[in-house]
């Protein structure tokens, strides 16, 4: 008799391991790094995120003089939200990013 | 008369391009060569243009799997470089990471080799068990896989008291389960029938040909960089060197399995003597003029890296020399003398993880020479 025999004969009677994605989520936990997201009013353009960004993904939006992150380059690292004096830059908890459109792809 | 089957470049054994050419008398492989580098990617010349702080983010991107072991390396390297002392608490939750990270990689491993001779089910059981030390990972620093927990001086994030039960929670299933995988993977008839006596590499040839990491422990030679040269809190922690005598395939998978044990072994010792203190030491941006190694344990062997540095905020040089590819030279003695159909478990047998310079080969069908061909000819080659 096959030695897998009793687990597989187990995991007929077991509820899934898997969770049907769209429809059921799992949560990620606290500390998880996802998209980063910048609030603009505490922002005071030290730029001390530009400079430890380690893939050049923040660069200045040219209207509103404050930061902005693109998120096709972002390798959610934390670092900027570390480096920010003010904690502007905070690690939000959301993975799903894939856009069509590439404005859609930047921090607001 | 003897034939030549090519197998690759598009996934030979893991997902990822290698070109194997095998000589082929009837069912026997007489003769073995590999021509390595499609995946060639321009990191060390890239991490001279880095400053030291970002090349943490590009060192941890050269293997996603053994991407801790990687940023334990680099920055051991440039502590030694600037002489840096990591604090206490970093060292041991360097290393709970760097055990964690093993005892997912050799379930991964693992789960691949019985897809590779056709045993599915064990492959759906282990890559279940899996996601249990990935949820640890997630946990501990913030995501599965890149985990960006090592900086230069210490760690960036905490193992805080509360996630303490949880890890140790889940390392009991997780010993549990794998304690159930050894006993199925020694005495399952089709893991027998495919794995016992197939790929040896005799311990003489393991010697010569520098192999490293679980390939060389399952022919029975005693090396690991963990209890030879301890770095992180590997001196402060007992544990044992898994080695096992044959040299098969089967040696492989059962040093591998047994490994996860000794990890969750480790963990458990590092999670409870976890000491005090602070989490980081203060580094300055500039380094003086100075070369250092450094050598770590990574999943799949000795992971070695040399930099230089000459006084700026970014290095001279960095040389990385990855485990798979001290590996490779020990392909032909386990594969001479065996047939077409151990291929598969004998090439995914060391783990492999790919990254070298890039060339292709030309055989004549008239007078069976080979030819190679740099990229540059290929470009102009219109045969």
């Amino acid at each position: 008799m096959p030695r897998i025999l009793p687990q597989v004969l187990r995991n007929l009677f077991r509820r899934p391991a898997t969770v049907k994605y769209p429809y059921v989520r799992v949560e990620p936990p606290e500390g998880y790094r996802g998209r980063p997201s910048i609030d603009k009013e505490r922002c005071i353009r030290c730029w001390l995120c530009i400079r430890t960004c380690p893939v050049r993904a923040i660069t200045v939006n040219k209207e509103t003089k404050k930061p902005s992150i693109w998120l096709g380059r972002c390798v959610f690292c934390g670092e900027c939200a570390e480096a920010c004096p003010t904690r502007a830059i905070i690690m939000t908890r959301e993975f799903e990013l894939a856009t069509y459109d590439i404005q859609q792809a930047k921090s607001e | 008369m003897t034939f030549v089957v090519p197998i690759g470049p598009q996934h030979p054994a893991l997902k990822e391009p290698e070109y194997f050419r095998f000589e082929v008398k009837g069912e026997e492989i007489v003769d073995f060569d590999v021509r390595l580098g499609y995946v060639h990617r321009g990191i060390e010349r890239a991490l001279q243009e880095r400053s030291y702080l970002h090349n943490i983010y590009l060192s941890e991107r050269i293997c996603g799997i053994c991407n801790v072991a990687h940023t334990t390396a680099y920055c051991q390297t440039i502590e030694q470089l600037a002489g840096i002392e990591v604090p206490d608490r970093a060292r041991f939750i360097r290393t709970i990471l760097c055990e964690l990270e093993r005892i997912h990689s050799h379930m991964l491993w693992a789960g691949i080799a019985a897809h590779e001779i056709g045993f599915d089910t064990l492959f759906m059981l282990f890559w279940r068990d899996r996601e249990l030390v990935l949820d640890l990972k997630e946990m501990i620093s913030g995501n599965r896989q890149t985990s960006a927990s090592n900086t230069l001086g210490g760690v960036r994030r905490d193992v805080k008291p509360e996630y303490v039960p949880k890890i140790l929670r889940t390392l009991e299933k997780l010993e549990k389960a794998t304690e159930q995988y050894i006993n199925i993977c020694t005495s399952d008839r089709t893991i027998l029938a495919r794995c016992a006596g197939i790929g040896v590499l005799p311990k003489d040839d393991a010697k010569k040909l520098c192999a490293v990491g679980p390939t060389t422990r399952a022919s029975g030679v005693d090396i690991d960089i963990r209890r030879d040269d301890p770095y992180d809190a590997y001196g402060q922690i007992s544990f044992d060197v898994i080695t096992e005598p044959d040299g098969d395939v089967l040696a492989k998978v059962i040093v591998r399995l047994r490994e996860i044990l000794e990890s969750i072994h480790i963990t458990r010792q590092a999670v409870k003597a976890l000491p005090k203190g602070p989490l980081r030491a203060k580094i300055t941006p500039k380094i003086e003029p100075n070369e250092a190694i450094g050598r770590v344990e990574a999943p799949r062997g000795e992971l070695l890296y040399y930099a230089i540095s000459n006084g700026t905020d970014k290095p001279e040089r960095v040389r990385v020399r990855t485990p798979t590819y001290a590996n490779i030279p020990s392909f032909k003695p386990m594969f001479v003398g065996g047939t077409v159909a151990e291929i598969p478990i004998v090439l995914a047998s060391i783990d492999p993880c790919f990254a070298c310079t890039d060339r292709v080969a030309l055989v004549d069908s008239h007078t069976g020479k080979t030819r190679v061909l740099s990229f540059k000819e290929l470009r102009r080659w219109k045969g």
